[in-house]
C-alpha cells in the first residue's frame, strides 16, 4: 500500500465513522437509559432517508435543508410509538422489549416497502461526487459535512445530558428509575423524550445516508446491526462513546476492505465478539452499564 | 388492558410477518399451476417483481389466446407464487410446499442464482422440472441435476460484450480492474470476464469480491484508481452497482470505461445517479432493440415490449429480468404442447431437446440445462438522457461513447 493510498483509505474511515456514529447514536442512547435494544432503529433511519428524499424529489429541499424536519418529524412519530407501544413493556423483561422493537421494525419496513415501493433511491444533487482534492487525497464534501453534522449532534446531545433539567431527569431515571420517581421526575414523560430524541438522531442519520449510500426500505436491518456493534465496542453510558466505537468499527472495516474486501464484515464482527471477551464494558464504558 | 393492548400490537405485527401469498384458488381440473418462490421483499425485491411480472404476462397473454393444448385439451395457466423474502433458506422450503401442498404441476424460478441453487435440488428430489430464468450461476448446472433448465445466457458470459466494445473502439485499452459481489452469480460474472481479459491479451490488474450488502466499497476503489486501469468492471447487483458509481466519483476513479454486469438496465439506475449514469455500459440478457424473430405470441421484442407496456403502464423501459420470466413461461408452452401429456418426466425429455427462437432470442439447452446458445448484449446510458443498444454490433442502435470524460471535466446539467 502506497502512502498516498494509505492516506486515502484512512480519511475514509474517518469520514465514514461520522455517519455510522451518528446511525448509533440515538441506538445508544435508548439502550443505556432505557434498556431497550431497540432493534426498529434501522426502520427510523428508513423513515428519515425517505423523507429527505420526497422533499428533494418533490418539493426540491435541500438535502441538508431536510435534515432538521426529518428530525422533528422523527421526533414526534418516536414520541408517539413510545407512548402507544413501548411503554407497556418498558418494565417487562428484555426479551418482551426485543419482541415488541423487532416487530415493530417489520411493522414499518413492511409498511414503508407498500407505501413507498422496494426501488432503490438515493438523493444525488449538483454537487453530489464533487469535493476537495488536498494533495493526494480525495475530501467528498457530503461525506465531510456527514462527519461535521454527526459531530455536532453528538457534542449537542452529550451536552443535553449534561446541562439541562430534562437531560439531566433523563440520566436519573437511566440509573434509577424508582429513585427518580421519587423525585418528581415524570418517567413516562422522561422514558417518551429519551426515544423520541433517539429517534429524531436516526432520523437525521437517515438524511445522510440518503446521499451517500443508495438505499431502499430494507436497509435498516442492516444499520441497527452497525449501531449495535458500535455501541456495544464504544460502551454504553455516555453517548459521545459513539464515537470511538464508530472510529473502531470504521477502521476496521476500511482498511480490511483494501486487503481482504471479502472478509470485512467478518472482521467488524470478529472486533466486536474479541472486544466483548477482554473488555466488556465498552472502550470507554463505565461497569455500571454492561 | 395495557397486556392486552401490547399482545394486540404483537399479533399485527405478526400478521405482517406473513410472507405474502397470492390469494389464488386450488388449481382446478383444466389448469396448469406453475409454482415459484419469489424475492418479493428483501434485498431483491424490485427485480423479484420484475419475475412476479413477467410470469404472470406471460401466462395471461397465453389464456387470453385461449391457453395451452395439451393433447387435444386446453388448459389454463396459473402462477403460484410466494415470498421468499430474499432468503435461500426460505426459497427451498417454500418450494417444498409447491410441491407437497399445492401440488403444482410445474415449476419456474425464483430470482436470482443463490435461490436458484437451493429449488433445484428440490425440483430434482421430486423429479418435477423448473425452467428457471433468473439464476445465471453456471455452479447450479454442474452437479448434474436433470429437472432445472436455464434460459439465460450463463454468468461468465456477462460482462464480455464490454470488453468487446471497448476494444473495438480503442485497440490499445490493456488494463481491467474488476469488483464482484461474493456470491455465486458475481463471482462467475467476475471470473468469466477477468479469463476473457487474459484471453485478449488484457492485464487484470485489480480483481476483489466484496461482501453482499455491502454499504462502503470506498477501500476497493482506493486500491483500484492507484492502479489507473483503462476499464474498471464491477460484477454485483443494482445496490453494488449504484454505490460504486457514487464513491468512483467521490474519489475520483475516472477510468476510460465503466461497465457493470446487473444495474444499468434497470431504469432505477439512471433514477438515482441522474447525469452521472452517463456512459456507463451495462450488461443485459435482452433489450427490446434486437432484432430476433422468434416462433411465439409476441415473435419480436418490440412487439414484446409494447404488449408488455400495454399491461403495465407503470413500466418505462422494459427490465431484461421481465423478458427472460415471460422466455420461462414460453418454453413451457413450447415443452407442453410438444409433449401432449402433463407427466412431468416426459415433459421434461421434451425441454431437454427444445430448439426454437423467441422474441427473446434461441432457446436450446446443452446437456447441464444451459442455454449457452443466445449471446449477452450490451447497453450504454448516453448524456442524451437515453440507454442504447450498443452490442452485438449488427444490431445496435447506435455507435459507443468511449472513452468516458473524467467526473472533474463534465459540464454539469
Amino acid at each position: 500500500m502506497s502512502s498516498a493510498e494509505f492516506a486515502q483509505i484512512a480519511v475514509n474511515a474517518i469520514l465514514l465513522s461520522g455517519i455510522l456514529a451518528l446511525v448509533a447514536l440515538g441506538f445508544s442512547l435508548v439502550w443505556g437509559i432505557m434498556n431497550i435494544v431497540n432493534l426498529a432503529h434501522g426502520a427510523f433511519v428508513v423513515l428519515g432517508a425517505y423523507f429527505t428524499f420526497y422533499l428533494n424529489e418533490l418539493a426540491g429541499v435541500d438535502p441538508f435543508v431536510s435534515i432538521p424536519l426529518s428530525m422533528v418529524t422523527l421526533f414526534i412519530i418516536g414520541f408517539i410509538v413510545q407512548r402507544v407501544l413501548i411503554n407497556q413493556v418498558v418494565r417487562a423483561p428484555l426479551l418482551a422489549t426485543f419482541l415488541l422493537t423487532f416487530g415493530l421494525e417489520i411493522l414499518i419496513v413492511n409498511l414503508v416497502n407498500y407505501f413507498f415501493k422496494a426501488d432503490l433511491r438515493s438523493v444525488t444533487t449538483r454537487y453530489s461526487g464533487t469535493g476537495w482534492t488536498v494533495g493526494v487525497v480525495r475530501v467528498p464534501y457530503i461525506r465531510l459535512a456527514a462527519l461535521g453534522i454527526a459531530l455536532v449532534l453528538v457534542a449537542l446531545t452529550a451536552w443535553f445530558l449534561r446541562a439541562t433539567r430534562q437531560g439531566r431527569a433523563i440520566r436519573a431515571t437511566g440509573m434509577d428509575i424508582d429513585a427518580a420517581r421519587l423525585t418528581g421526575v415524570k418517567v413516562g414523560t422522561i422514558y417518551s423524550l429519551t426515544y423520541a430524541i433517539g429517534a429524531a438522531l436516526a432520523g437525521a442519520a437517515g438524511s445522510l445516508l440518503s446521499m451517500i449510500v443508495p438505499f431502499d426500505p430494507n436497509i435498516g436491518g442492516p444499520y441497527t446491526q452497525r449501531a449495535f456493534v458500535i455501541s456495544v465496542l464504544g460502551g454504553l453510558g455516555e453517548v459521545a462513546n459513539v464515537v470511538l466505537g464508530a472510529l473502531l468499527y470504521a477502521f476496521v472495516d476500511v482498511f480490511v476492505g483494501a486487503r481482504l474486501p471479502e472478509l470485512s464484515q467478518a472482521f467488524t464482527f470478529a472486533a466486536l465478539v474479541i472486544l466483548l471477551v477482554l473488555r466488556p464494558e465498552g472502550i470507554a464504558g463505565k461497569k455500571f452499564y454492561a | 388492558m395495557k397486556q392486552f393492548a401490547g399482545c394486540a400490537a404483537l399479533a399485527i405485527v405478526a400478521a405482517f410477518a406473513v410472507p405474502l401469498a397470492n390469494p389464488l384458488p386450488a388449481s382446478a381440473a383444466d389448469t396448469i399451476v406453475l409454482g415459484a418462490a419469489i424475492s418479493i421483499t428483501g434485498k431483491t425485491a424490485k427485480e423479484g417483481e420484475y419475475t412476479r411480472d413477467g410470469y404472470q404476462f406471460a401466462i395471461d397473454t397465453l389464456n387470453q389466446n385461449g391457453g395451452i393444448k395439451v393433447g387435444g385439451k386446453s388448459y389454463q395457466l396459473q402462477l403460484k407464487y410466494y415470498d421468499d423474502e430474499t432468503k435461500s433458506e426460505r426459497t427451498a422450503q417454500l418450494f417444498e410446499k409447491l410441491v407437497n401442498e399445492d401440488k403444482v404441476n410445474f415449476l419456474l424460478g425464483p430470482y436470482a442464482s443463490a435461490p436458484t441453487g437451493t429449488a433445484a435440488p428440490i425440483a430434482e428430489k421430486y423429479k418435477i422440472p423448473m425452467v428457471e430464468a433468473n439464476g445465471s450461476a453456471e455452479s447450479i448446472f454442474t452437479k448434474g441435476y436433470k429437472y432445472s433448465f436455464m434460459v439465460l445466457s450463463p454468468a461468465k458470459l456477462y460482462l464480455r460484450g464490454i470488453i468487446d466494445v471497448v476494444r473495438k473502439k480503442d485497440p490499445s485499452a490493456k488494463t481491467v480492474a474488476i469488483l464482484g459481489e461474493n456470491e455465486p452469480f458475481s463471482k462467475e460474472v467476475a471470473q468469466g470476464v477477468a479469463e476473457y481479459a487474459k484471453q485478449l491479451g488484457m492485464n487484470v490488474v485489480y480483481h476483489e469480491l466484496y461482501p453482499s450488502n455491502t454499504q462502503d466499497v470506498s477501500s476497493l476503489l482506493t486500491n483500484v484508481k492507484a492502479k489507473n486501469p483503462d476499464i474498471v468492471l464491477g460484477a454485483g447487483h443494482l445496490q453494488d452497482s449504484l454505490l460504486i458509481v457514487k464513491q468512483a466519483k467521490d474519489l475520483g476513479v475516472s477510468p476510460r470505461a465503466m461497465g457493470f454486469s446487473v444495474g444499468p438496465s434497470s431504469p432505477e439506475f439512471r433514477a438515482n445517479l441522474k447525469q452521472d449514469a452517463d456512459y456507463l455500459f451495462g450488461a443485459t440478457q435482452w433489450t427490446s432493440a434486437l432484432k430476433y424473430v422468434g416462433e411465439d405470441v409476441w415473435k419480436t421484442p418490440e412487439a414484446y415490449a409494447k404488449a408488455f407496456k400495454a399491461k403495465y403502464p407503470k413500466y418505462g423501459v422494459i427490465p431484461y429480468q421481465v423478458a427472460e420470466s415471460s422466455a420461462a413461461v414460453i418454453v413451457y408452452q413450447k415443452a407442453l404442447e410438444k409433449a401432449g401429456t402433463l407427466d412431468p418426466k416426459k415433459v421434461r425429455d421434451v425441454i431437454a431437446a427444445l430448439d426454437f427462437t423467441s422474441f427473446y432470442g434461441q432457446i436450446k439447452f446443452d446437456s447441464r440445462g444451459v442455454n449457452i446458445y443466445k449471446p449477452m448484449a450490451v447497453e450504454q446510458l448516453q448524456p442524451d438522457g437515453n440507454k442504447y443498444t450498443v452490442y452485438p454490433t449488427e444490431v445496435a442502435e447506435k455507435e459507443a461513447l468511449y472513452p468516458m470524460p473524467p467526473w472533474n471535466r463534465r459540464a454539469s446539467r
